[in-house]
């Protein structure tokens, strides 16, 4: 008979293998899902690559597609790990992008060299105030935090409706728009590659990456961070001031939430519209847990979605397939590599019957 | 404002809010079930979604409202296994199992739906018809807002005392409940856990799934991208604050789906605040609620813990 029982630690073997797997399931189940949309799989893998990695500027471009996935990823790792179930990536993101907006119709013509910074720290403050108060309704009202971030995503969303059509930024003579004029220069994120729009947003990225790397693994927050989400109550008795602890990483979620708007917003757009940012928050979540809710597998996952999203609209030129393909792809990888995940932690044994 | 405190506007606004309330009732009333027998679905939006899309399909092929209603609860059926699959079987934390469903949820019926319309016009259909309860429903006031609804709005507030009844009264209802209260007790009785959660999350995610046929049947003529819009969350926020009780919990759907109901006709009457913050309301509404309603002593003792079988 086969046994199937709870093991303390999986070899690194064990995890790869099962992520190979997953993988291999996730991208043969987006096959079944091509065939059975009535297309055809290898020239919608094929145009998929070709659009993701096929020449040196697709790959910029799809690192430019990345950039804002690790911002949320990355938001989304600093909660998940405290175990707080933060998904207010989307709305902090959005929040990010107006209070960014925001901050920018008072600078006027100040160089950029000034310009960005404050317009980056606007963001981050606004994002992680949102954050914040999430973490405060959990640690002061006792309310789910992914109730109130969820609630929080629709109330933003609605609220960028408000200024863009009707509200004070509105385009001049028309709310059908949605969206602002066309920023002046000196509000564009500098650029590393002119041809693809790679601009300083990626090395930020890998950096805001590498410090949160070193938070988790070397600082005393990153202890409580970890801590948090194994057990609070001994965290508590240890004298560590859990509340804190939930609103510090509240705070930080957001603030890094908030820059993927602005890399999506200053870096690409070079005006404040919802719809170019839709989803890049919830897409961050898949990131983060694929991730498996570490920095640096968070970068190496929104590579791997930011080339997915990239190709997607070279693939929808080319064939029948919609671009929404990669949406769902990747909500069938995450389901299977967290099952994959969940599996690696039970060792499956065969006994064989004894005869005494 | 006053606009939509006028009598005519007041009736039409309550009269709406029940329609509007009986998609998030739906699945309130299934998130209840599944929660007393311990597992914290966060899945209600996604299935919830899958329903709506499901539904679309049927009434654009077929045009029967019926068979869309069943198609629709055999998407929920699927949805409840995988999820069940997931958490009881290889009990993966239900708040992680339930994010990513509503994700794989909202990917799979846009890329569906954008695959089956292709280039063209998304086919759209009429909307199915109210059914008046003959006599009832031409009393003044209560006769509109409480007899001249669709049959599934009838359905819906019915099935509040039987959801009551069998949790209460019934035997597998209270062996549903062990589930969520003391498994370890279910378990030594030689009764197993994981069929009363997989039952529980079949039924809700069923009805949940009805709930969003429902929605796109009655207010709406085609599919567009998350036409769920928060309802499912909204669902969860019901229980909650309804303190897991069915009676509590039908009176937060209420006040949501007034608030909905609310948002909805200041659009048309052309209130001079922006619609926008009307759509804000049953958002805000709910967090305000949580604040507000802060006894949690109906949540089950075990909900959210996997169970691990000995």
């Amino acid at each position: 008979m086969i046994t199937i029982t709870p093991r303390t630690s999986a070899g690194w073997q064990a995890q790869l293998a099962a992520y190979v797997l997953a993988l291999l399931l996730g991208f043969s189940a987006s096959a079944l899902l091509i065939t059975a949309s009535g297309a055809s799989v290898s020239e919608g893998f094929g145009a998929l690559y070709e659009g993701a990695f096929g020449s040196w500027e697709a790959v910029l471009q799809s690192l430019v597609a990345a950039t804002p996935l690790i911002f949320t990823g990355l938001a989304t790792v600093i909660a998940f790990r405290a175990e707080i179930w933060s998904i207010g990536q989307e709305g902090q993101m959005f929040a990010g992008a107006m209070c960014g907006y925001w901050a920018s119709l008072y600078l006027g013509g100040a160089p950029w060299l000034i310009a960005i910074p404050i317009i980056i720290l606007a963001a981050m403050v606004g994002g992680g105030a949102l954050g914040g108060l999430c973490g405060w309704l959990k640690t002061r009202f006792s309310v789910n935090e992914i109730i109130s971030t969820v609630m929080l995503n629709y109330v933003v969303v609605y609220l960028l409706s408000y200024l863009l059509a009707g509200g004070p930024w509105t385009a001049e003579g028309s709310t059908s728009y949605h969206q602002t004029p066309v920023f002046a220069e000196n509000f564009h994120l500098p650029l590393l590659v002119g041809s693809v729009k790679l601009h300083i947003g990626f090395p930020l990225a890998l950096a805001a990456a590498a410090v949160c790397w070193v938070i988790i693994k070397k600082t005393p927050l990153g202890f409580e961070i970890r801590a948090l989400g194994f057990n609070p109550t001994a965290l508590r008795f240890k004298g560590v001031n859990v509340t804190r602890t939930v609103l510090i990483v509240m705070c930080l979620s957001g603030a890094l939430s908030a820059l993927a708007g602005v890399s999506e917003i200053f870096g690409v757009n070079y005006r404040l519209r919802g719809d170019v940012m839709a989803g890049l928050g919830f897409t961050g979540i898949i990131v983060g847990m694929i991730g498996g809710l570490n920095p640096i597998g968070a970068v190496i996952a929104a590579l791997l979605f930011g080339a997915l999203a990239n190709g997607s609209l070279y693939m929808s030129v080319l064939s029948d397939i919609p671009p929404s393909l990669v949406p769902a792809m990747q909500g069938i990888l995450l389901l299977f590599f967290l099952s994959a995940s969940v599996l690696v932690r039970y060792s499956i044994n065969i006994v064989r019957p004894v005869h005494v | 404002m006053s606009e939509l405190l006028a009598p005519d506007i007041l009736m039409s606004i309550i009269t709406a809010a029940m329609g509007v309330a009986t998609v998030i009732l739906l699945a309130a009333l299934g998130e209840l079930v599944t929660e007393r027998s311990g597992i914290w679905n966060m899945g209600v939006e996604g299935a919830m979604l899958f329903g709506c899309l499901i539904a679309y399909l049927v009434m654009a092929e077929t045009g029967s409202p019926v068979l869309a209603a069943m198609a629709a609860m055999a998407s929920g059926l699927a949805a409840g296994l995988l999820i069940g699959v997931m958490t009881v079987t290889l009990r993966v934390d239900h708040f992680v199992t339930g994010l990513g469903f509503n994700l794989l949820a909202s990917g799979l019926t846009l890329f569906w739906f954008r695959s089956y319309v292709g280039g063209g016009k998304p086919p759209s259909y009429s909307t199915i018809n109210e059914f008046p309860v003959p006599l009832l429903s031409e009393i003044p006031v209560i006769g509109p807002i409480l007899f001249d609804q669709h049959l599934l709005t009838y359905a819906a507030f019915l099935s509040v005392p039987f959801i009551a009844f069998f949790l209460r009264r019934t035997t597998y209802g209270l062996e549903t409940r062990a589930a969520g209260e003391n498994p370890q007790f279910l378990e030594a009785k030689g009764l197993s856990v994981a069929t009363r959660q997989y039952s529980a999350l079949l039924f809700g995610s069923a009805l949940t799934a009805l709930g969003g046929a429902f929605l796109m049947m009655a207010f709406a003529d085609q599919f567009r991208p998350d036409i769920s819009g928060g309802r499912g969350w909204l669902a969860i926020v019901a229980v909650i604050a309804g303190n897991w009780r069915p009676v509590r919990t039908m009176i937060a759907v209420l006040i949501f789906a007034f608030l909905d109901s609310v948002a909805v006709h200041a659009q048309g009457v052309g209130v001079d605040i922006p619609y926008q913050f009307f759509l804000m309301l049953p958002y805000v509404a709910s967090i305000l609620l949580l604040v507000m309603i802060r006894s949690r002593s109906g949540q089950p003792a075990k909900l959210g813990v996997p169970y691990l079988k000995h």
